[in-house]
């Protein structure tokens, strides 16, 4: 990786006794769009307060392009940030909002004019310059917000959970629209969310934090598919869990062999465990299937179930199953017709050994 | 739905309005007697009174007070914004006393601090003092609360990310106070100065025992007038000078929007 | 919580309130805990002797005359809390549910009164309730009495006065408790099969305590300082703790008395206001 935009060096802020950010390292590259996710009271939103410089850390350092700024004031720092609430000066106009950034950065008056209807155009915005915030709609006042932090050609760009006053469809439409913009104009950005889908979908990588602490840093596909911990595997989608015992080391092809009260697996590992280790075998419900009893395909790995109840949502149908040993799991599959199980039905729940996954770590 | 009980809620609402607006309705009738006396309904009618309230024995004292709540207004407010500030924006040792102090004139009675001042101005030797300056100082004093109040609310409602996106686009603090902060609470500073000169122009507790004679607040010229009688005169006076500060918040409330503040200036305890 | 907005140092603070800190502390401060102390020191008019007593108190607490003034002074005020509480409730809740748009009006209307000094506001109660006032006229046109009543001076008249005076206070209360409320407890209480008025009495009422409380206690200590109503609408029958003060300073000029009556007024109003602030607490609670 090249030199980083941003780099988060053991970073440490605590309110009181109660450590908001428990040591931080975290390097965003040039172009980058990195999301910290996690659950409020995580410390992500404390972890961007931090890099914008409206708290101070307790401990570690924070570099923008190789320059430490964690002693320089918040206006000093030249990072374009969107807020939750947008926080558009309620008292000027769009475009006097857009180009409150560059006044203060001393720009000619003319240079502004141009620049700022550029801005607008760019979120679609032109002609709405004359309007003031309150005349405004929840997206194009987030609009605004965007537009006015990169006005100012931010070394990089901070989102604060941007999209969490706007209804659904708007949410979605504005996802794409800011990761468009985000990819075209190639500027590091980091992104707050609580939000599984929109870090999923609009992220190159993704940090998951809990407890001041990132858990797991990764492309989607790998806190999706490869999570690390069991906070992680939960946190994002639905998943089952099943507790088991490493029996026997990983082999080449990076299966193990786990012995589960359900009945005995393989799965994929990341890395060698210890025979004998308590670990957690995980299957996302998409890939868990299920055949009449003894109708498992060969290779597959199969256990005994009964269905508990079938819920139905539309596109897609999840049956709720209880495995041999009472462990509740869940299979999900595509409502094509097909599928037809009642409830008390004997089923077996199969899947194929690269689609579990062991996590070793424990919490 | 509303029928029954909302019918009987709103004659019994109609009654209390009645009630409220009642004396002040009847003063303003009275005001055009033709008698000497203060009767009501109004024995014919006549302005001879309207203008005897604009004698100079009246417009001396209106004047007085309209000069002493003016300048009480501007110095509440001249010293509310300070305070306001370090009330809602830093915590530091004595913080507490300090905005206690502040706002007890509000809560304690206001004869009480009026009888305060009038012995100690006597007893260190400042007695020269009472009248002008007595005054001046003892409605600074009561009306600073309000203005305080008033500017630490509008502070307050202002979302502070609005003051963090300031910062974050290259404003240094002096900037954020010129372009952003103060912008934004111009209408609780107008309205805090409208409510200490209201409340400075209506005062009676406090100048009752610090005014002195020639220079006396209307409401205590009235006062003293009431002991000779009730001459329509006075309900003349009475409505002139509820019209001054009603003007007031009328055109305060068309250019600078305090009507918000009105209500918010609820519950003063 | 993020204070980096607001110019950074520790002596900022300090610096913006010093002078007006000061200044308080000169004149209102001092002043106030002088008149405690002088109200324990003997004096000779307006002459403090130096000597410490208790004499002011057991002097004021002894007579009938100030014994009657002061506990006419808190039977008002209990009047006038009552008053006020019953007016402003019904005004309150129709504020705060009418669907009306005239309601900014309406609220407007009924707070116009804080506009006027009390002496203009005392002034319509002397017209109406006078010897050849408003009431009387009325009653002797309709013939329904010979004789003009003597409605003033009566300590009636100063409740209906006062109460007049600081209804906008309980409005203003009882109004915010109104609007603390989530219509959806009284929703929720009907379709549990409550009826109106059981809902009003069973869950409205009971949540609005707290503003009732409030509007009350503020009232009650406004009116036990009052002076001009008192002085307008009442006579040296009804003399109260305020107008007494007004005759030991400035007419009788006897300091030492009328310190120790405005340290019982003072003590009186700041024991409501702790009463007020605990049962603010505990509905925060």
């Amino acid at each position: 990786m090249a030199e980083p935009a941003l780099r988060l060096e053991s970073l440490v802020k605590r309110f009181g006794t109660h450590a908001a950010v428990a040591g931080i390292d975290l390097a965003v590259a040039p172009g980058e769009f990195v999301t910290l996710l996690g659950p409020s009271g995580c410390g992500k939103t404390t972890t961007l307060n931090l890099i914008a410089g409206f708290l101070m850390p307790d401990g570690g350092h924070i570099e923008l392009n190789g320059r430490r700024i964690e002693e320089l004031p918040p206006f000093k720092r030249d990072l374009g940030m969107v807020f939750q609430d947008y926080a558009l000066f309620p008292h000027m106009t769009v475009t006097d909002n857009v180009a409150f950034g560059l006044k203060m950065r001393k720009v000619a008056t003319d240079e502004i004019a141009r620049r700022v209807s550029e801005a607008l155009m760019l979120v679609k915005l032109d002609g709405f310059g004359a309007r003031r915030p309150n005349q405004l709609s929840g997206g194009q006042r987030q609009r605004v917000a965007l537009a006015r932090a990169l006005v100012i050609r931010p070394t990089m760009l901070l989102l604060d959970e941007p999209l969490s006053n706007l209804d659904l469809k708007l949410r979605e439409e504005m996802r794409t629209e800011i990761s468009t913009l985000q990819r075209r104009l190639g500027i590091a950005t980091v992104f707050v969310t609580h939000d599984q889908g929109e870090a999923l979908t609009m992220s190159d990588r993704i940090a998951v934090m809990q407890d001041g602490r990132i858990e797991q840093i990764g492309t989607p596909a790998d806190i999706y598919e490869r999570p690390a911990t069991r906070f992680v595997a939960s946190f994002i989608g639905s998943i089952n869990m099943v507790a088991g015992t490493v029996a026997g080391s990983a082999a080449a092809d990076g299966l193990t062999r786990v012995e589960t009260a359900a009945g005995p697996a393989l799965a994929r590992v990341g890395g060698n465990i210890p025979s004998g280790r308590e670990v957690a075998l995980t299957i996302r419900p998409e890939r868990l299937k299920l055949a009449e009893p003894g109708a498992a395909p060969d290779g597959a790995v199969a256990w005994n179930a009964t269905v508990e109840r079938v819920v139905y949502t539309g596109a897609r149908l999840e049956v709720q199953l209880r495995l041999a040993d009472g462990t509740p799991a869940m299979a999900e599959m595509t409502n094509d017709g097909t599928a037809a199980f009642e409830t008390g039905e004997a089923v077996v729940a199969w899947f194929r050994p690269g689609d579990a996954w062991v996590i070793a770590a424990a919490g | 739905m509303r029928s029954g009980p909302w019918t009987l809620l709103k004659v019994t609402v109609a009654a209390i309005y009645l009630f409220i607006l009642g004396p002040i309705a009847i003063t303003a009738a009275v005001s055009f007697n033709a008698t000497n006396r203060s009767f009501f309904p109004p024995r014919g009618f006549s302005l001879r009174w309207w203008g005897e309230a604009f004698s100079p024995q009246w417009i001396q004292p209106l004047m007085f007070s309209l000069e002493l709540a003016a300048l009480t207004a501007i110095i509440a407010t001249v010293v509310g914004v300070p305070l306001a500030f370090a009330f809602q924006r830093y915590e530091f040792p004595g913080k507490a006393i300090i905005r206690t102090v502040t706002l007890g004139p509000l809560i304690l009675p206001t004869l009480v601090t009026g009888i305060a001042l009038l012995q100690f101005l006597t007893v260190i030797g400042l007695g020269r003092w009472l009248g002008y300056w007595a005054l001046l100082i003892g409605h600074v004093i009561i009306c600073l609360p309000f203005s305080v109040r008033t500017i630490a609310i509008s502070l307050q409602a202002m979302p502070g990310s609005v003051e963090q996106a300031a910062t974050n686009l290259g404003a240094g603090p002096l900037a954020v106070l010129r372009y952003v902060t103060f912008p934004l609470i111009m209408p609780g500073v107008f309205a805090g100065m409208a409510f200490a000169f209201i409340h400075s122009f209506t005062d009676i507790n406090m100048s009752l025992f610090i005014a002195r004679p020639g220079q006396r607040p209307v409401t205590v010229a009235i006062m003293s007038f009431l002991d000779f009688g009730f001459a329509p005169t006075l309900a003349a006076l009475s409505i002139l000078s509820l019209l001054i500060p009603l003007v007031l918040v009328a055109l305060l409330g068309r250019f600078v929007g305090i009507g918000n503040f009105l209500y918010q200036e609820q519950g003063r305890g | 919580m993020l204070t980096s907005t607001a110019p950074p140092g520790r002596l900022v603070p300090y610096l913006l309130v010093a002078l007006p800190a000061t200044f308080l502390l000169v004149f209102f401060v001092i002043p106030t805990a002088f008149l405690l102390s002088a109200s324990f020191i003997e004096s000779d008019g307006v002459i403090m002797t130096g000597v410490w007593t208790t004499a002011n108190y057991t002097d004021l607490l002894s007579r009938p005359l100030y014994q009657q003034a002061i506990l006419r002074t808190f039977m008002i005020g209990l009047g006038v809390g009552v008053t006020v509480v019953v007016l402003s409730y019904p005004l309150a809740y129709f504020l705060v549910r009418t669907p009306s748009r005239w309601r900014g009006l309406l609220i407007a209307l009924s707070l116009s009164p804080l506009l006027a000094s009390v002496i203009v506001r005392t002034y319509g109660w002397w017209v109406i309730l006078n010897r050849e006032g408003a009431v009387n006229s009325a009653l002797l046109t309709l013939g329904l009495i010979d004789q003009p009543l003597v409605l003033l001076p009566s300590s009636m008249a100063i409740i209906i006065g006062l109460s007049h005076a600081l209804l906008p206070y309980g409005v203003l209360t009882i109004m915010a408790s109104l609007n603390g409320l989530n219509p959806n407890l009284e929703r929720a209480a009907m379709s549990l099969g409550a009826g109106r008025a059981r809902t009003f009495l069973t869950v409205t009422l009971p949540l609005t305590w707290p503003g009732i409380i409030g509007g009350f206690l503020l009232a009650f200590a406004v009116a036990i300082s009052a002076y001009a109503t008192p002085a307008i609408l009442g006579g040296p029958g009804t003399q109260v703790m305020a107008t007494l003060i007004r005759s030991f300073m400035v007419q009788a000029l006897d300091w030492a008395l009328g310190s120790a009556m405005g340290a019982i007024l003072l003590v009186s109003s700041i024991l409501l206001l702790v009463l007020t602030s605990a049962l603010g607490n505990r509905r925060t609670a």
